[in-house]
């Protein structure tokens, strides 16, 4: 808990770190702070605590959320190449602060005991996402990509918002435990309608946060114009923070009438599912491809969050972690590639392409790629199907046969579309000159290629941990 | 006490009544009084500097910078309401709950005004640079 | 003080029904307004009705259970509409000074 206000003065000491002449310490700074900001939240490990009259509560769920979290937030920065900091006229300073101030919505998304945390976590992460998805100003994607992520995004508050009001009207509670309780006698007798809208409603309000089908229109477009990096830290940060509360919400508060949303969330994951890896096939551009492989994820961890057997959690950090670890890896590789390009006065769009003859001068670059895309597309030996594993034989477990079969159909699509990459970097004719990286950048992509290929060797090492 | 729509009707009369009787006396004084129309007349300051351009032109980006700081303080204040409501009634009964509250009030306040800070030396504020 | 009293009790004078229609008309016309619209700050404007009305209904059910933690709520809106408000019409003066207009449908370079 102590990290949410550690991260929060971090962030403004960022904002004035930015004055000084110097502004090379800010990256090493950042991921100082986000290291300090990790070993405060492990420091409330086996401990149950709750919060600032009974808003936040942490326990072992909520430490190790916010500890994939907060790796992810750890990875992204340490990609991120300084944003620019020996140039005139960015704002480096500004940018790793906002996303600092975004990890403290996202922990506060994952500790919630109140609806209004929820809100106010929610508001936190999204606003500071606006703002770094149009950070590219003169560019017009990144513009259109700000503004619709924007609209939707604050129409999908709206909606949770009403939902949340109907709640309220119904119980006279903003405490999840509380709602869970009046939710149970409720369930039994005959329960006000304002009730059952309500919860609809805030489902469907996180569903839009997480980008899951068919409210995931924007998901595409934003992906797409916000910067790479920023892409990388939207598709791991809010997705694992989004589940987070969508898991504590329909494994605690609502599951006394599981009936109502059981049946709506089994379809929305088959359409998530089906949508995003269809879809995803028929895309020229990488990103683009990422943004609908995020879809289709969304839909493999919704199929763990509907329904609560006892090691659900588990799987649904494990999968988290796994996704984002190697999402980071497959955007840096982007990232790193495109600039090359770009730099070599050469017309980059991002598609697939772009990884043609990666393997020939870099085949670093090439494996790490390689790697991430194994452990998307779910093959053995890498996190990514443990990951998918765990959740399968979860859904398995509780007898759902329908949507179980629909996603493992769909990981096979999946195998298509992500081994798409893999041939452009090693098969196909290209030129990419040998690529400089820079040490940390180095360290980060072969620590995360590690990390996918020991988890996939020895997925017990984490999974027994959550 | 609970009221009837039929309750309501007088305040709808008067509203007639007040709108029909604006109604009447514009379109009495615009049909009775006499209309000489000059160029000079319409113009939009009929004695004073002579008008330039359109109204709508774009300004400076700074207003925009400026309104949008005012509004994020401003609204910060309503948090301060409910806390000045339970303050006194915490003062008179209890000093210990009383201090805590005051210390509280004390962080808010230096993080806004540690924003503020950012804000001037950003140089936002500064308005000719 | 003795007049703070008495506001729960004259929002009582209306039915409880009366505002949970009033606010989820307010809420589907805002909802209505969002999807046509194609001016970017009347969609914007769309958006705050649906947050209004989510406050007047908090207000509403708030003052009917005498519990003080629903108008908490509406302050906790309001404060981040504004933030909200701020965020997005500075998204908003970005892409006028690009493009120099706020119509939606101009902005197509992302399709799939």
């Amino acid at each position: 808990m102590n990290s949410i206000i550690a991260l929060s003065l971090f962030g403004i000491a960022n904002l004035f770190l930015g004055f000084l002449n110097n502004r090379k310490i800010l990256l090493p700074a950042t991921l100082a702070f986000v290291l300090v900001a990790l070993g405060l939240n492990l420091a409330d490990w086996n401990q149950e605590y709750l919060w600032f009259n009974n808003m936040l509560r942490t326990n072992n769920l909520s430490v190790n959320f916010a500890s994939v979290i907060l790796v992810a937030t750890f990875l992204v920065v340490a990609v991120s190449r300084g944003f620019g900091d020996d140039e005139e006229h960015t704002h480096p300073a500004e940018y790793y602060a906002i996303m600092l101030f975004s990890v403290v919505g996202a922990i506060m998304m994952v500790t919630f005991e109140n609806l209004i945390m929820l809100f106010v976590g929610l508001e936190i992460l999204s606003v500071s996402m606006y703002i770094l998805t149009g950070t590219d100003k003169r560019n017009l994607r990144s513009n259109e990509a700000a503004l619709k992520y924007f609209l939707m995004g604050a129409f999908a508050t709206g909606i949770l918002l009403f939902g949340i009001a109907l709640i309220y009207g119904a119980t006279g509670s903003f405490n999840i435990h509380g709602i869970e309780a009046l939710v149970l006698t409720a369930a039994g007798g005959s329960a006000p309608a304002l009730l059952y809208i309500g919860i609809v409603m805030v489902i469907i309000g996180l569903l839009f946060k997480v980008s899951a089908a068919p409210f995931h229109f924007w998901t595409p477009d934003v992906y797409e114009g916000a910067p790479a990096i920023f892409t990388a830290f939207m598709s791991t940060v809010v997705k694992t923070a989004g589940f987070a509360a969508l898991f504590r919400l329909l494994g605690g508060a609502f599951t006394g009438v599981y009936g109502t949303w059981i049946y709506i969330l089994y379809f929305l994951t088959m359409l998530t599912l089906i949508i995003g890896n269809i879809t995803a096939v028929y895309q020229q551009s990488f990103k683009r491809m990422l943004a609908y492989s995020s879809i289709s994820h969304a839909g493999y961890l919704m199929l763990t969050a509907t329904a609560k057997v006892a090691h659900t959690q588990s799987s649904i950090l494990f999968y988290s972690l796994a996704y984002s670890v190697a999402t980071i890896s497959a955007f840096a590789v982007l990232m790193v590639v495109a600039e090359t390009k770009e730099s070599n006065a050469e017309k980059t769009n991002e598609n697939f392409d772009i990884f043609n003859g990666l393997a020939k001068n870099n085949p670093l670059l090439a494996f790490v790629l390689t790697v991430s895309m194994l452990s998307l597309a779910g093959i053995p030996l890498t996190a990514g199907f443990w990951g998918k594993f765990f959740i399968f034989s979860d859904a398995f477990q509780r007898g759902i046969v329908v949507p179980l079969v629909v996603a493992v159909l769909m990981s096979a699509v999946g195998i298509y579309y992500y081994f798409k990459a893999i041939i452009s970097a090693y098969f196909k004719e290209g030129d990419v000159p040998a690529i400089e990286l820079k040490p940390i950048y180095k360290i980060t992509l072969i620590v995360t290629t590690l990390l996918t290929i020991v988890l996939g060797i020895a997925p017990d090492l984490v999974k027994s941990i959550f | 006490m609970q009221y009837q729509p039929s309750d309501y009707l007088p305040i709808i009369v008067q509203l007639i009544a007040a709108i029909g009787f604006i109604v009447a006396t514009m379109i009495a004084t615009h049909s009775l009084g006499p209309k000489r129309n000059t160029k000079l007349k319409n113009e939009v300051f009929e004695c004073g500097i002579e008008s330039v351009g359109d109204a709508r032109t774009p300004i400076s980006v700074k207003y925009f910078l400026v309104a949008i700081l005012f509004v994020l303080f401003d609204v910060e204040v309503i948090f301060m309401y409910p806390w000045a409501v339970n303050f006194i009634h915490w003062v008179n009964t209890s000093a210990a709950v009383a201090k805590e509250m005051f210390l509280e009030m004390l962080v808010f306040m230096a993080l806004l005004l540690t924003g503020f800070v950012y804000v001037i030396k950003k140089g936002i504020l500064h308005w000719e640079k | 003080m003795q007049q703070m009293q008495q506001i729960p009790d004259v929002i009582k004078l209306i039915p409880l029904n009366f505002y949970v229609l009033f606010s989820s008309a307010l809420f589907c016309i805002g909802i209505v307004g969002v999807l046509t619209r194609r001016n970017a700050i009347i969609i914007f404007m769309s958006v705050e009705l649906m947050l209004n009305a989510v406050n007047l209904l908090l207000a509403a059910f708030s003052s009917y259970r005498a519990d003080p933690s629903g108008q908490i709520f509406v302050f906790f809106i309001m404060a981040v509409a504004a933030a909200e408000v701020a965020v997005g019409l500075a998204i908003i003066v970005m892409i006028y000074r690009n493009i120099q207009t706020i119509d939606v449908g101009i902005l197509n370079k992302l399709k799939w």
